[in-house]
């Protein structure tokens, strides 16, 4: 198993009412797996995958991670756990502006403190597996929103992570990129066995996952 | 309109409380700062301007040749006065004056008490005239004309009659003169040049009786007819003079100067009597050091809504697209910069009258406040509201003003390279200008330890200088200086005109009667013991004669090596040998060269003399441990037994050579406080400035953080940028520090060398208060939730 949260609770207090951004949440993820969060807006989904990412904590509940409890662990435990373990993705790709695409791909390995040849070989690597070699000098600015999300899916992968968070990877693309994006989780899960968790408003995209997750109003339904 | 844009721009500096406070505190400070040096400014220009006659009052200036080239004398010889009066048409009245003893302190006797009077002055009757001296009793005209007269200040003659009429009364100056008090005038205002106590009339004394055309010691006013031309009367002041002296005897010239200029200009000249001289080099300095620290403050509000200009940059949208103009909207950012400027005005006078007592305090000054409520400040006021609000508001009301809509309102990142330049350019000025204060800050304290730990030749420590000029008679110094001699601390005493650190008389050396050339010499009259109170070093010879008697005319000297160079003899040599100062002297000594005057000046040539035609003016005694006030109440009954009629007045001889540096002390401590205000407001510009990158980069430390980013790593590249803006600062800085402080270090003759280690520590520590002013805000970016930065709504 590679995860497991058991009764996960998170609220904001707002003029001394809780309001549950998520409630009772269990779920157990086992290796391989490939899946799909979905639910209207404000239903709690970013936040469950914040939570699984570490990115974010949890008011009440319990998170294993690789039988590791994330709720007792350290924010610098936790954090060197998602750093090994865990690759993000996110809607507006989030790549550094003043990097090039090289240089974005290469900044998790800086800070795994991977030496310099490795990182190198590394990086090529990448570059050649995503086909998109001739583009390593460029800025994010000057590619199209897919070729920015490959880079961002790439940069997730480069440190060879077991899951991969994705937050609604499509949202910004076009019909057309979003199928390459969906046909390369789908390659990567099934081809690399790397477990997927993502979050979606679409149908059609939820149909690539193996499981789907519905929430509404912070539960699961 | 202009309601709802105050009132956006008020609720807009609620908001953003931080900024608002780091704004208003620094252009506060600023603004004190420069309002205070307003009133110090003011003070200083408005010297003299209460004499109605000012416009046509003008000072003798005397232009010489002395070692160091071209010199100015404030004192010009007794004949010139008269003689002006007399010969040169344009001159309606002149007037000398002389500070007792020439400069030195007066002996009062008055009611059977005694007294010390630093300010008493011979003058001449015209003087009353000249400045039109306002009389509360009895009347300024004939009041000084006959001998033996004398006028008092208000203060003074209270202080010396207490509620008696004065008038008609007399006292005693020196045990010498017996003065009638002839009238008493409203004290002279603290903005006046002239500033005596007692003005006694100088006919009573023999210095104003002997007509002479050398013993420069008077310094000499004038008034002139209305309109007069200056070229022309100076001219006739030649003419005046080439009919008095040969033209080869000629060792000066004469020039005017105008009154209102004797104030600030004349830190330069030599001899002048007035304690009350300003310095306009000092004031330009300091209007320098308070427009920078203004701009400082100024930058600060700049850079600090320029770079929030993200913010606002999404509202100039909207309301442009609402159809508001560019120039509505430069309008409204003014008006947002009026109100801070306003908000940060009345603070900054309410921290000027706080701040008051203690620029008074470092300053030496006594001015007063009252000036924040006169008319014509609150004018300037008004005029230093609008030039800092145009000044801080002009960047950020054209910039934000500029944005185009369509683009701030597609995308929420807008920066622009330039406007990230100048920003950075802005803060290395800041900088720049900061490590600059610091650098001169350190090496103007060096330079004080310097001076304070400088073999001078001579040995200042343990030595009291009693002033013996209420004493008459040989016989009772003599008696003085054997039973201070008994006392059991004293090591040993001498009787002399003057002591290092105070001008005695300056004359010039000549090898003999015929030789043309001459070098410039001070000389000291005094007795055997001088070498061992001073503790100087013998080279050659012996000191001067235990013994004198009366009527004995050879005159022996010692002299300093300095003087023996000059006239090409090893100290061995110049032993018995005759040369000439005035008169013929024998040398009987020679002393290692020491520094008599202050470190400005290069050691010149110096004599000690037995010359009886000259007064002692002081017994200095040398104790064998530190003076205690026992020893000094010792002192003090041994001398009231020898001259009961006499004020004991003493001071040391290491204190009195601490006021030679008055200046340096004092521009030290302004520069200080100076340098420390605007650190800290360079660091409220960065704290915020930190503040906004922190905000700024907010989605990129996010991304940074989910990729695995340390908190440590963070700070530290936040850090990173703003010490390479300080690094870059400090390149610029230190060349300029270098050649202000060559320049200031040149003002001393003896100096110490610029040395690194001011330049690393004022690197370090302007880099140290960098880093610890960012890492506040830096720390606190990097601790922030990626979750909430990487939202996408």
């Amino acid at each position: 198993m590679l995860l497991q949260l058991r009764n996960i609770f998170k609220w904001v207090q707002q003029g001394g009412q809780r309001i549950f951004l998520l409630k009772d949440i269990n779920l157990e993820v086992q290796e391989g797996e490939f899946i799909s969060i979905m639910g209207p807006s404000g239903s709690g989904k970013s936040t469950l995958l914040n939570v699984i990412g570490m990115l974010d904590t949890f008011d009440e509940g319990e998170y294993d991670f690789l039988s590791e409890s994330v709720h007792t662990l350290k924010e610098k435990y936790r954090s060197n756990l998602y750093k090994e373990y865990i690759g993000f993705v996110f809607q507006s790709y989030h790549l550094l502006d003043d990097l090039t695409v090289e240089e974005n791909l290469e900044m998790p390995l800086l800070y795994k403190k991977i030496k310099s040849s490795e990182r190198k070989a590394l990086v090529a690597d990448m570059l050649d597996r995503f086909n998109i070699v001739g583009k390593k000098d460029l800025f994010p600015t000057q590619l199209s929103g897919g070729q920015q999300q490959l880079v961002g899916v790439a940069r997730a992968l480069i440190g060879k992570p077991k899951l991969i968070l994705a937050d609604e990877p499509t949202g910004n693309l076009n019909s057309q990129q979003s199928e390459e994006i969906m046909q390369l989780f789908k390659k990567l899960n099934e081809e690399e066995g790397v477990t997927i968790i993502q979050v979606t408003h679409s149908e059609k995209n939820a149909e690539y996952g193996s499981r789907i997750i519905n929430l509404l109003d912070g539960r699961k339904i | 309109m202009f309601r709802t844009y105050l009132k956006v721009a008020w609720r807009n500096l609620k908001v953003n409380r931080l900024f608002s406070v780091i704004n208003i505190l620094g252009l506060s400070i600023g603004l004190a700062v420069t309002l205070t040096l307003f009133i110090y400014i003011r003070h200083e220009q408005s010297f003299d301007t209460m004499y109605p006659n000012i416009d046509n009052i003008q000072r003798v200036l005397l232009h010489t040749d002395g070692d160091n080239g071209q010199e100015i004398w404030a004192t010009v010889p007794p004949s010139l006065g008269p003689t002006m009066m007399t010969d040169v048409a344009n001159v309606k009245y002149a007037a000398r004056t002389l500070k007792n003893d020439f400069g030195g302190t007066a002996s009062l006797r008055v009611l059977q008490q005694n007294f010390t009077e630093n300010n008493l002055f011979w003058v001449d009757a015209e003087l009353l005239h000249i400045f039109d001296i306002p009389f509360i009793k009895g009347q300024a005209k004939g009041a000084l004309d006959r001998p033996n007269t004398a006028v008092l200040s208000e203060t003074t003659a209270k202080k010396y009659f207490g509620t008696t009429d004065p008038i008609g009364k007399t006292f005693t100056v020196d045990g010498r003169y017996e003065l009638e008090v002839t009238g008493v005038y409203k004290d002279f205002a603290k903005n006046s040049t002239l500033d005596c106590n007692i003005m006694a009339s100088g006919i009573t004394t023999g210095f104003f009786k002997k007509r002479s055309w050398n013993n420069a010691s008077f310094e000499t006013y004038c008034l002139l007819k209305p309109n007069t031309d200056l070229a022309s009367t100076e001219l006739q002041l030649q003419e005046m003079l080439n009919k008095n002296m040969e033209k080869e005897n000629q060792w000066y010239t004469f020039s005017l100067q105008a009154m209102k200029d004797v104030h600030l200009f004349s830190s330069g000249y030599d001899n002048a009597y007035a304690s009350r001289i300003g310095d306009i080099k000092e004031v330009r300095n300091l209007i320098y050091l308070a427009l920078l620290i203004l701009l400082i403050a100024c930058i600060n509000y700049m850079n600090l809504t320029t770079a929030r200009s993200q913010k606002r940059a999404k509202e100039v949208g909207i309301s442009k697209t609402l159809g508001s103009s560019s120039s509505s909207l430069i309008i409204r950012f003014y008006m947002e910069t009026g109100l801070v400027t306003l908000i940060s005005l009345v603070i900054g006078v309410l921290l000027t009258s706080a701040a008051m007592p203690i620029f008074n305090a470092i300053m030496g000054q006594d001015l007063s406040t009252d000036l924040l409520l006169n008319f014509e400040f609150l004018i300037s006021l008004l005029a230093i509201w609008l030039v800092v609000t145009l000044i801080s508001g002009l960047y950020p009301a054209l910039y934000l003003s500029r944005f185009k809509p369509v683009i701030v309102l597609k995308s929420s990142v807008v920066q622009s390279k330039g406007n990230v330049f100048i920003r950075k350019g802005l803060v290395v000025f800041q900088f720049a200008a900061s490590v600059v204060l610091i650098v001169g800050v350190l090496m103007i304290s060096e330079q004080m330890d310097f001076i304070r730990n400088q073999k001078l030749g001579f040995d200042a420590e343990n030595v009291v200088a009693i002033s013996i000029n209420g004493i008459k008679g040989t016989d009772k110094k003599d008696a003085l200086v054997s039973e201070l001699k008994g006392l059991g601390n004293v090591s040993s005493v001498s009787l002399t005109q003057g002591f290092p650190g105070m001008e005695v008389s300056g004359r010039s050396l000549s090898r003999n009667e015929d030789d043309k050339e001459s070098l410039n010499i001070q000389t000291n009259v005094t007795d055997a013991s001088v070498i061992d109170v001073l503790q100087l070093k013998l080279l050659a010879g012996r000191s001067l004669p235990i013994f004198k008697q009366e009527k004995d005319t050879l005159i022996e000297v010692v002299l300093n090596k300095k003087a023996v160079d000059y006239l090409g003899y090893t100290p061995d040599e110049a032993i018995g040998k005759t040369i000439f100062i005035s008169v013929p002297n024998t040398i009987v000594g020679v002393v290692d060269d020491f520094n008599f005057a202050s470190l400005h000046e290069p050691i010149g040539a110096y004599a000690f003399h037995n010359n009886t035609g000259e007064r002692k003016s002081f017994a200095l005694v040398r104790y064998k441990i530190a003076a205690s006030s026992t020893t000094i109440n010792e002192l003090e009954t041994i001398f009231k037994n020898v001259a009961p009629n006499t004020a004991f007045e003493y001071s040391f001889l290491d204190n009195n050579l601490e006021k030679l540096y008055a200046r340096e002390r004092r521009a030290a401590k302004v520069g200080f406080v100076f340098s420390m205000l605007a650190i800290f407001i360079a660091c409220l510009g960065l704290f915020g400035l930190a503040a906004f990158v922190g905000e700024q980069r907010k989605k990129e430390i996010g991304i940074r953080k989910v990729l695995g980013a340390s908190i440590m790593g963070i700070t530290q590249m936040l850090s990173k940028d703003f010490v390479k803006l300080v690094f870059i600062a400090m390149l610029i800085a230190f060349p300029v520090a270098y050649w202000l402080m060559n320049k200031w270090l040149s003002n001393f003759a003896f100096h110490v060398d610029m040395s690194y280690s001011v330049f690393i520590i004022a690197g370090i520590s302007a880099l140290v208060i960098a880093l610890f002013t960012i890492s506040f805000q830096s720390v606190k970016a990097a601790l922030s939730n990626p979750v909430k930065s990487l939202r996408t709504d």
